[in-house]
């Protein structure tokens, strides 16, 4: 287990002081999140870190996860889809799954979240159980996580209700902030810079790596390390690919894993394996939840990342390959957009062409991906750390408590 | 000699959405413009300053960017970017500015200038948090040392956000400055003299460094 005292040498002194500040108004008060998963996806990873650092600075900071059964995950699964605007039909059957299930739920971990001071909600998932707590007593945040900008109406329908009793919300971006009755707030994600996924790695560890999967250091190397989901476009990178073979021999990486709330994995990731038709130099990897060192090396080994999503919420994988100073070429949307800016920390593309062309850019100006990578790293380092993102929930959780005026004093 | 040192403090910004809806078009925004919060606009024309960037700013107010970028009227933008709010009494003369400016534009034109829908105006308001630093100035001697070392967060916080919070309505290198016998002079004539309202935050604290670091040794600072 790190300490917060090991990340003085990235964020510096000040820094903690802030953090240590900011805490100092909430020691002892009980803090509750609840996700879907305990791994897989960006969220889990962010309360990984979360819930020590908290409980580090004095905060009784705990996480539970809603269980469920098969149907419910479909259900929640659509309303991810919906929420991003996918169209779908959400039927009776469909609303009693999530319903009981969330009465399950709800009689389990009762006696935690009415007792809790401030209660986070992540996602659509778990965003029943405060109708379902009335004799709560503390503050409940909901925190989206994903690009709620123009939702499935019949989602959002059944979903506005129960989001409304909220105390405040928090969105990755102001585009996909909803009209809701109590205070939205903008918070992004970040990315944790000692854990296995981005730490730095010895040169023979990325190279064993390498040869495990049969990557050529030679040549140039594309990876999109993400999820198997159809908002991530990895048919679409498979696309790319293969307009950027016509001039350069790259090999493209494809690495993700499943998430135990995401029933539709399979099914993407077998459309992807139809679309490689063989071709050695994709490499498909379907990796554990746990294998976050692999996917370090795997985005250190590459010339440049990719994240081609056709809808994000942040893309925390953007984050990744710009601490490892790679260059990113993201699809133009949510949350990647404020990491990517064009021509200085990558490329935002709308296409598998505008892939490839930018791809060509840059493989034809290797001082760019130079000069990139290092800004890509600094603007991470400013902007996109876990203590940044720790220090905006304190910030929020005091202004729960005390108020939000202009002006809040951290000291307590 | 003043009796208290200057501390250092550091500051960052939590950022809220506006109950407004988001403006689509002009003439929405002008409407927008006239019910927002004050606070929206003061964090429209000030606050945006922290907002991480690369690019020199080429408009320094979000009215001004969302004109040019979204609307695509240059002649707004120009327009809205050359107020100085500074110039102006207080937030509510500077919001009579703004949509004066936007009925002059919108008595001009003939087809009222629309954003795509994912560039729409979202008001936004924020709360400053404000942090001790370890660090406290003794003479304004260590001023060129500590204002070269500050973050991007303390620089707004003693220079652009103390003209909301200090009596006389400047920022606090002077308030203190003013403490010291007439050797700060020289120093406090030339803060006054800066145009930071339109420089970026990293520009102010190298004309701040250059200034403390000329005034004090010039004057011979032992």
């Amino acid at each position: 287990m790190r300490s917060l005292a090991e990340y003085q040498p990235i964020v510096g002194t000040a820094v903690l002081q802030q953090l240590e500040q900011l805490a100092g108004n909430l020691a002892g008060i009980k803090v509750v999140h609840v996700n879907s998963t305990r791994s897989g996806g960006g969220v889990a990873e962010i309360l990984h870190w979360m819930i020590p650092f908290m409980r580090e600075l004095g905060i009784d900071a705990g996480w539970e996860v809603i269980e469920g059964n098969e149907p419910f995950f479909n259900v929640t699964k659509m309303f991810h889809n919906g929420l991003q605007g996918e169209r779908v039909t959400l039927l009776g059957q469909h609303i009693e799954a999530y319903e009981s299930t969330s009465r399950q739920n709800t009689e389990r971990l009762r006696p935690i979240l009415e007792s809790a001071d401030i209660v986070v909600i992540h996602d659509p998932q778990p965003a029943m159980l405060l109708k379902l707590c009335p004799r709560r007593k503390g503050k409940w945040i909901w925190r989206c996580h994903i690009d709620a900008s123009r939702p499935d109406r019949a989602i959002w329908k059944y979903l506005r209700p129960l989001l409304e009793c909220y105390d405040a919300s928090i969105f990755s971006m102001a585009q996909f902030s909803k009209s809701l009755p109590h205070p939205q707030f903008l918070v992004a994600p970040s990315i944790d810079p000692l854990s296995d996924k981005n730490i730095d790695l010895e040169k023979g560890e990325v190279d064993t790596v390498c040869k495990k999967f049969n990557l050529d250091t030679e040549r140039p190397i594309l990876t999109q390390v993400s999820r198997f989901d159809r908002f991530k476009d990895p048919l679409g990178v498979i696309e790319g690919y293969r307009l950027i073979r016509k001039f350069a021999p790259v090999q493209l990486v494809l690495a993700g894993g499943g998430a135990d709330d995401d029933p539709e994995g399979k099914q993407v990731l077998d459309d992807v394996r139809q679309a490689v038709n063989g071709d050695k130099d994709i490499h498909v990897l379907l990796l554990p939840s746990d294998a976050h060192r692999t996917i370090n090396a795997l985005q250190r080994c590459s010339d440049i990342v990719v994240q081609k999503s056709t809808r994000e919420g942040f893309g925390l994988t953007v984050a990744e390959g710009l601490w490892k100073s790679k260059p990113v070429i993201g699809g133009d949307v949510g949350g990647i957009r404020l990491q990517v800016i064009n021509y200085h920390t990558g490329f935002l593309v709308n296409s598998p062409e505008g892939m490839a062309h930018r791809v060509r850019y840059l493989l034809n100006h290797k001082e760019m991906m130079n000069i990139m990578g290092t800004k890509g790293r600094e603007f991470v380092r400013e902007n996109f750390l876990l203590t940044r993102h720790l220090r905006e929930y304190l910030t929020l959780m005091v202004g729960l408590r005390r108020g939000f005026a202009s002006r809040l004093i951290a000291a307590a | 000699m003043p009796a208290d040192p200057f501390q250092i403090k550091d500051c960052a910004l939590i950022v809220r959405i506006s109950d407004m809806l988001p403006a689509i078009n002009l003439r929405e925004f002008r409407q927008q413009l006239t019910q927002c919060p004050i606070d929206c606009i003061y964090h429209h024309f000030f606050e945006c300053v922290l907002r991480p960037t690369f690019d020199d700013p080429e408009f320094h107010n979000d009215f001004a960017r969302w004109a040019k970028r979204a609307l695509h009227d240059s002649v707004l933008a120009e327009r809205l970017e050359i107020i100085n709010p500074y110039e102006l009494s207080d937030l509510e003369e500077l919001r009579k500015t703004v949509v004066e400016i936007v009925d002059d534009r919108l008595s001009e034109i003939h087809n009222i200038p629309w954003a795509l829908d994912d560039n729409a105006f979202i008001f936004h308001s924020a709360t400053t948090v404000v942090f001790n630093t370890s660090h406290v100035i003794s003479s304004p001697e260590e001023l060129g040392r500590a204002v070269r070392e500050m973050s991007a967060g303390s620089v707004y916080y003693h220079f652009w956000e103390a003209r909301r919070r200090t009596e006389q309505r400047t920022d606090d290198f002077t308030v203190w400055l003013n403490g010291w016998d007439d050797r700060a002079a020289d120093t406090i004539w030339a803060l006054s003299q800066i145009d930071f309202y339109f420089m970026s935050l990293g520009e102010l604290q190298r004309r701040l460094v250059d200034i403390f670091d000329r005034t004090f040794k010039t004057r011979g600072t032992s």
